[in-house]
Formats: structure tokens, C-alpha cells, sequence
């Protein structure tokens, strides 16, 4: 079930947030709230800021302006509940590849605090169906599979917000709705912000949308909308870069 | 929870060593190297006291030995993009500080427990059993402060595109201190003088080294890791 964001319980506020590297400035006056239970998926060309955004929702980064506030915890005063709440998944896995599928699980549970990891990796392992390859070492993973444990990975300390960066990217068809079923089987229990290229990937479970250009938010809305509709808008406001 | 966070990386970190054994089969290959080749370079005829010399050599090699275990202090985590999940983790910085010295420490003791029965065999005299506890307290804090400025530096220099490069150019004009200290009291072990305070003095500012990086890790490493 596709729920909407309960935008009066603010899980993610970001106000005029802002990233220069240098004198380069990559990210401006971006501002967005997201609700207990919403998904905002971010749109917008390459360089347009998205992976910044969750970068520095994940504190990853550090702003140069504005303020972040993740399950009412600041970013800047407050980083330690802000990570406990955040699970990140993005196109890169962020696995060790000579370790094995428990040895790294279990490495993230102790980095996390998780209790009884025993019984929350075998539970995880087996709902991204990857139980049977548990003591094999990842470097011998299909993408696809790697990205499976790259879920189980993120959603291992049970966060409250998970930031999806091109969660998609790489992977075949297969591999796409196996991901996309686990997405939905979990949609309801957490809150998402995802960026993405991929119109009906990113439209397909969000009800929030928000386009980024050249840093700057050029389109946001509250609330479903259809593919075509998108598309139309979407063009309206970017002009280099197309959807997929 | 610091202290499973802390032992997780440790273990991690040893466990792929392990696996892998691209470090400190690198690093033990390099010193007993280097060792065969001062063995053969500074053979005196007559036989000749090299028990000045020795300290030098032991502590040259250790240096350039750990450099290359250094250099690969953040290596997997910069290649397989595993450094964004150890930087996500709710993990105060200067655990992740203890836990990659911790690791570092521990290969470098492991190729000095292969490689200093090795230089006893190849230099020493007997006066290294006689002043051992002197010379395991000159290795141990000596490895200590290594292992300390080595990880912050490695830590700064992993930004970088040629950190291979940067982190010898950084660390080794400031492993100088250490190093006279280090091979000093070493010789001083060798030479029988090892009672005369002198070795000491050389652990005091070892000590002292150590704390001084100690501390600008705690105070810095929360930037020094950067974003």
C-alpha cells in the first residue's frame, strides 16, 4: 500500500540548503520537508545536485548553508541519532568484497548496535534471498545480488529514513523487480527520499516529487502524478537531459 | 557501544588481511629484504663492533617497512567505496582513529615478531637478551608512534589523488624525532649501555611523541577524515 507522507509529523526538514565545493557552488537555497511514512523522489539531470541533497541528508557532507533536521534530530548538533536513523543505499554497495555476506552484515550490525545480530542477519538474508550464498565472499556476487545485500545492509539497524541515490542504476531487468518488490514490501514502514533518472521507477511508489537544475529546485509537488503529466513538466523545466 | 564498533573494524580489518595478505606480506618481504642487504653491505672484515650502526639500520628498515602497510591503511575502503558505510555508521570518529592504528599496530608487530630474531641472527650480539625488556619498551612505544602519526597522515593523504606519493613525503620528515630516539636507544641496548639512563631518556620522549600525536589525532581526526 502506497501511503502519504504525514507532512505534519516532519521526519526530513531541509531549509535552505546550500553546498559549495571551493568556490564552486553545487547546491542553493534547496528546502523540502517529508513526512513520517512519505517518499520524495528527486528528479533532474546529471549534475543537477540530487546525490549532493542525500549526501548531506546522510551527513556525508557538510553544508555550507541552511540546516537539516532528520527524525527531529539536527544534522549539525546531533549527528550521531541522525546516522542511527538514516539506512543509504546507493548504486555503489558499500560492501567489502573479500569479506562474506555474513562477515560484512556483521560488521555493520556491531558498527550499528544492533542486538541479537544473529537472528536479524539470517532474517534479512532471507528476504533479499541471498541465505544460501551467506558464507560466500561478495567479490563472487552479480550485481543484482549485491545490490539485494546492499538492502539488507541498509535496512540492517531497522532506520527510520532510507536515502535511495540511483538505487536502480546498473542492474538487469531481473534484478530491477526484484528490488522494486522488496521497495514496496517496505514502503509503508519507513520514510524515502530517492533520487533517480527513471521516470516510472521514481513516480512509480513516490507522492512527492521535486525536481532538481543546476543546483536550485526548479518544481516541487505535494501528491501523485501521472507519468505524462510529469513528463510534460518535467521538460518544461530542464532543458539538457532527457528521462529514461 | 564504542568498543564493539571498535573491535568490529579491528577484527574486519584483520580478517580481509587474512584473506588477502597484500599488506603485510609486502611489508615482511621488504624488511627481511632489506635486512639480507645490510647484512651484506656493512660486512666489516675482522668482524668489527657494528653495535652503533645496528640501532640505525633496524629502525631505517621498520620506518620504510611500516610506510608501506601505511599506505594501505584506507586502501580497500577508497577502492571498493566502502569508506561512504564506515562514515554512515553512528561511530564516533576517533574510534575509527583507534581502530585502524589498532590494525596497523598489530602488522607491524606481526612482521616484527619474524623479523627481529632475524636481525639478532644477522647483527646482534647477546646483549639484546640481556636488556630485553629495554629494547620490547623502545618497540613497543616506538611502534606506538609510528602507528599514530602514520594513520592520521594516511587518513589525510587518502584525499588525495597520488596518495601513494604524499603520505612518505609528509610522514617521514616527521618520523625523524622518533626515529633518532628509536635507533639511539636501540644502540644503546646493543652496546651494553643500556643501564646508563640513557635508554631512559630515549623512552621518555618516546612517550611524550606519542602522546603529542595521540592528541592531535583526538583533536583533529574528525576533520582530518573529511567528507
Amino acid at each position: 500500500m502506497v501511503g502519504d507522507g504525514d507532512t505534519a509529523v516532519p521526519e526530513i526538514r531541509v531549509e535552505g540548503l546550500g553546498k559549495a565545493f571551493g568556490r564552486r557552488e553545487v547546491l542553493r537555497d534547496v528546502s523540502f520537508t517529508v513526512g513520517r511514512g512519505g517518499f520524495l523522489t528527486l528528479f533532474g539531470p546529471n549534475g543537477a545536485g540530487k546525490t549532493t541533497t542525500l549526501r548531506l541528508v546522510a551527513t556525508l557532507l557538510r553544508p555550507s548553508s541552511g540546516s537539516v533536521a532528520v527524525a527531529g534530530y539536527d544534522l549539525k548538533d546531533d549527528p550521531m541519532p541522525v546516522r542511527r536513523a538514516i539506512g543509504f543505499i546507493s548504486h555503489n554497495a558499500l560492501l567489502y568484497r573479500d569479506l562474506t555476506a555474513q562477515e560484512n552484515l556483521r560488521f555493520y550490525a556491531d558498527m550499528y548496535g544492533v542486538a541479537d545480530p544473529g537472528r536479524r542477519i539470517g532474517e534479512l538474508l532471507e528476504r533479499v534471498e541471498l541465505s544460501h550464498r551467506r558464507y560466500d565472499v561478495v567479490s563472487t556476487y552479480s550485481k543484482g545480488m549485491l545490490q539485494r545485500l546492499a538492502i539488507a545492509r541498509a535496512l540492517l539497524h531497522e532506520p527510520r529514513v532510507l536515502l535511495l541515490d540511483e538505487p536502480h542504476s546498473g542492474l538487469d531487468p531481473h534484478a530491477v523487480e526484484i528490488l522494486d518488490g522488496l521497495l514496496g514490501e517496505i514502503r509503508a514502514a519507513h520514510t524515502f527520499v530517492m533520487a533517480t533518472h527513471n521516470l516510472r521507477q521514481g513516480l512509480a511508489l513516490a507522492d512527492q516529487v521535486m525536481i532538481l537544475d543546476a543546483g536550485r529546485v526548479v518544481f516541487s509537488h505535494v501528491g501523485r502524478l501521472a507519468a505524462d503529466e510529469f513528463a510534460a513538466v518535467y521538460h518544461e523545466h530542464v532543458r539538457e537531459g532527457a528521462l529514461v | 557501544m564504542g568498543l564493539r564498533q571498535y573491535r568490529a573494524m579491528v577484527r574486519k580489518d584483520i580478517v580481509r588481511e587474512l584473506r588477502t595478505r597484500e599488506t603485510v606480506v609486502a611489508m615482511l618481504l621488504f624488511v627481511v629484504l632489506a635486512m639480507v642487504v645490510f647484512h651484506y653491505a656493512f660486512t666489516v672484515p675482522g668482524g668489527g663492533d657494528l653495535s652503533l650502526l645496528t640501532g640505525g639500520m633496524l629502525w631505517v628498515v621498520f620506518v620504510f617497512g611500516a610506510l608501506l602497510g601505511l599506505n594501505r591503511t584506507f586502501a580497500h575502503e577508497k577502492d571498493e567505496g566502502c569508506l561512504d558505510g564506515l562514515l554512515l555508521c553512528p561511530v564516533d570518529r576517533v574510534t575509527i582513529f583507534l581502530a585502524k592504528m589498532t590494525a596497523n599496530l598489530v602488522f607491524l608487530g606481526l612482521i616484527q615478531v619474524i623479523a627481529v630474531p632475524l636481525f639478532a641472527l644477522f647483527f646482534a650480539t647477546g646483549r639484546m637478551a640481556t636488556h630485553l625488556p629495554a629494547f620490547l619498551a623502545l618497540v613497543v612505544l616506538a611502534d606506538l608512534g609510528i602507528a599514530a602519526l602514520g594513520t592520521l597522515l594516511a587518513t589525510i593523504a587518502m584525499h588525495t589523488r597520488a596518495r601513494e606519493l604524499l603520505l612518505p613525503i609528509v610522514f617521514l620528515p616527521l618520523v625523524i624525532p622518533l626515529l633518532i630516539a628509536a635507533a639511539s636507544g636501540t644502540s644503546a641496548v646493543l652496546s651494553g649501555t643500556a643501564g646508563s639512563g640513557s635508554v631512559l631518556g630515549r623512552l621518555a620522549f618516546l612517550l611524550v611523541y606519542d602522546g603529542v600525536f595521540l592528541v592531535l589525532a583526538y583533536g583533529t581526526y574528525d576533520v582530518a577524515i573529511g567528507e
